[in-house]
């Protein structure tokens, strides 16, 4: 039915198997741990719950070129949830877009290269500033549009997380897709069920989730986010003669996951993180999680 | 009698006035102006919410489908879709309303596109009173102030709908990554400027030549700023006109060079007087100046309704309203200036 990833990749990048992925992942939390140390704080739970999504896409889906960050026909990724750059920062580190020593300065001094959201300004490889929730789909949307007008094969990926939801301009991004059959165009929801101030869907009911987007018109694939064999041909999608229906994959994830004492806890959104803290975080990511 | 208070004589040299400069409809205009602009440039991608007609498009879509995206009443997602295309190398042009374009959408005019360093081209039509029996919803007077206020975001208020097209073009062939925002009237608006009259970005023109004032306009209200020159004539007194199209970047030369002689300055905008040319222009000045400046414009209130013309004639934006308030202002100065200190 999909394709296998192997056959996706021709850039020169051998897509990496489960086990790699899988500890590419835990090295992808230890990165964004060391990057809040050196800020002090950060958006854990948010980061957490995308990593096996994040990597999934930059190390067995998605066609990128470290040494071509403005290659035209590269897969195009963009962070609607913009607040978990640092999870974007490490995957680009470890695909060789940005200098892993740009770890240490996070957030660190006027000028940092690395901050809170992903900047096209200041960092290569990213293809869309984000940070303002609600602006990620519509972007998606416009890549994905003049891919299609110019007969380009790349795909667009835009990962949304499901407080963003709340946002009505993710409906009127969600509405134009399908209009204009944009089968290049996935869009990932990281479903960890936590907005800042609680349940997502106490704060404003997104169920019956998979039903709205159905109704939209998107193809709807449900997954664990967690689980990389479950993802990867989730995120799969022909890049010509789909299904002409844009795809959906409402990934079920934990916020925090990884962290025992940071999983499913609202104010791990983002928090301040104790030195004895990181240390328990780096003992319990010691092993890759499965 | 002079003609500035003589009420039958003012009336009709005024009509005379307008009537050697025939209207044009800037829907129409600016339909055309974009036919020619996507005939040149393959690259360039409509994009509209739902005002297609309303903006002149309706008659391009035969020629240009695939071209002309209707994205339907969602202007967020108009201007978020027009960066995307922007960041995958088309050039969009958002054709929309003024109001909803920089006030609905100002995030993603902000984030999308300025802060992305995207060149989205956002076509604001129906700016300040030009739908003015629409009432406050579609009057927009806050735009210029708002869309300057962002960092990387050029703004540019053509004269008329000659310039329109020449605004349009040069904004497309812009080297910078940057977004143009483009305010435009709606009905039928005089035609001031001949046919590939020279235009640039950042250059204001001087239409009229004056050592005792100047007055500063863009938009609709250069013409009247040119009325308020010829009635100023038969004063006595003698005006500079410039035509400030391009609100960001201003002509700072431009301004300061009329600074060096006039006795006073009147800025005229269909705008609040609140953040738009008028505030541009004393931002200029800001190290001091010896004349006196005054700002007309639309006053800090919501403005009534009706129909554009007699609407910015009840609010003063008219020739002879100009033309008066540059006649006291100049009441209160010395015929000669004394030379500006260091």
């Amino acid at each position: 039915m999909t394709q296998q990833p192997a056959s996706i990749l021709d850039n020169g990048f051998a897509p990496l198997g489960l086990d790699a992925l899988r500890e590419t992942a835990r090295i992808n939390r230890l990165d964004v741990a060391a990057m809040f140390m050196a800020a002090g704080n950060g958006h854990f739970g948010s980061c957490y719950s995308c990593t096996e999504i994040v990597t999934a896409l930059y190390f067995a889906v998605m066609r990128v070129d470290a040494t071509r960050p403005d290659w035209p026909d590269r897969d195009r990724f963009v962070l609607g949830k913009g607040h978990a750059a640092p999870t974007l920062y490490s995957a680009l580190i470890r695909r060789g877009f940005i200098p892993e020593a740009w770890i240490h300065e996070f957030e660190a001094r006027v000028g940092a290269r690395l901050m809170t959201h992903p900047s096209r300004r200041y960092q290569p490889g990213i293809d869309s500033s984000q940070g303002a929730l609600g602006h990620g789909l519509s972007n998606a949307c416009g890549m994905a549009l003049a891919g299609r007008l110019d007969g380009r094969d790349y795909r667009v990926y835009a990962v949304l997380g499901d407080g963003e939801l709340h946002e009505g301009s993710v409906w009127e991004a969600a509405a134009f897709a399908p209009k204009h059959r944009l089968d290049n165009l996935v869009a990932i929801v990281d479903r960890n069920g936590l907005c800042v101030d609680g349940r997502a869907d106490e704060v404003l009911p997104l169920e019956p989730l998979a039903d709205r987007w159905t109704s939209f018109g998107w193809d709807v694939v449900e997954a664990d986010g967690h689980d990389l064999a479950a993802l990867l041909p989730a995120l799969d999608v022909p890049r010509f003669g789909g299904s002409g229906r844009p795809r959906v994959v409402i990934a079920r994830t934990v916020k925090g996951r990884g962290v025992s004492f940071m999983e499913d806890v609202r104010g791990w959104h983002a928090d301040v993180i104790a030195p004895a803290q990181y240390e328990a975080l780096r003992s319990e990511l010691r092993e890759v999680l499965r | 009698m002079s003609l500035l208070d003589d009420p039958a004589r003012l009336r009709e040299h005024v009509a005379a006035f307008r009537a050697a400069h025939p209207r044009k409809d800037v829907r129409a205009q600016f339909g055309e102006s974009m036919r020619a602009l996507m005939e040149r440039r393959p690259d360039v991608v409509a994009v509209t919410a739902d005002l297609m007609h309303a903006t002149g498009l309706a008659g391009l879509h035969a020629t240009f489908a695939d071209r002309l995206v209707n994205v339907g009443i969602a202007e967020q997602n108009m201007t978020g879709v027009a960066a995307g295309l922007a960041a995958c190398g088309k050039l969009p042009v958002v054709c929309g309303y003024a109001a909803f374009t920089t006030l609905r959408a100002v995030e993603q005019a902000k984030v999308d596109c300025a802060y992305n360093e995207l060149k989205v081209i956002l076509a604001g039509l129906a700016c300040g009173l030009s739908y003015g029996v629409g009432g406050p919803t579609h009057q927009t007077y806050e735009d210029v102030a708002i869309m300057r206020a962002i960092p990387n975001m050029i703004v540019v208020a053509p004269s008329d709908p000659v310039e329109l097209g020449h605004a349009l073009e040069a904004a497309a062939d812009l080297p910078d990554a940057t977004p143009v925002y483009l305010r435009l009237g709606r009905g039928p608006e005089h035609v001031l400027n001949r046919p590939g009259a020279p235009f640039a970005i950042g250059r204001a023109v001087r239409l009229a030549e004056g050592r005792d004032l100047c007055i500063v306009a863009h938009g609709a209200m250069v013409l009247e700023a040119l009325l308020a020159a010829d009635l100023l004539r038969a004063e006595g007194i003698a005006a500079e006109v410039l035509n400030m199209h391009t609100v960001k970047p201003i002509d700072r030369d431009a301004i300061l060079e009329a600074a060096e002689h006039v006795r006073a300055m009147v800025v005229v905008e269909e705008h609040s007087v609140v953040g738009g040319l008028g505030s541009a222009v004393l931002e200029v000045l800001e190290r001091g100046h010896a004349f006196p400046v005054a700002r007309v414009g639309i006053e800090d209130a919501y403005p009534p309704i009706g129909p554009t013309l007699e609407l910015r004639e009840a609010l003063g934006l008219s020739g002879p309203h100009i033309a008066r308030r540059a006649r006291d202002l100049l009441g209160d100065v010395p015929r000669t200036r004394a030379v500006r200190g260091g």
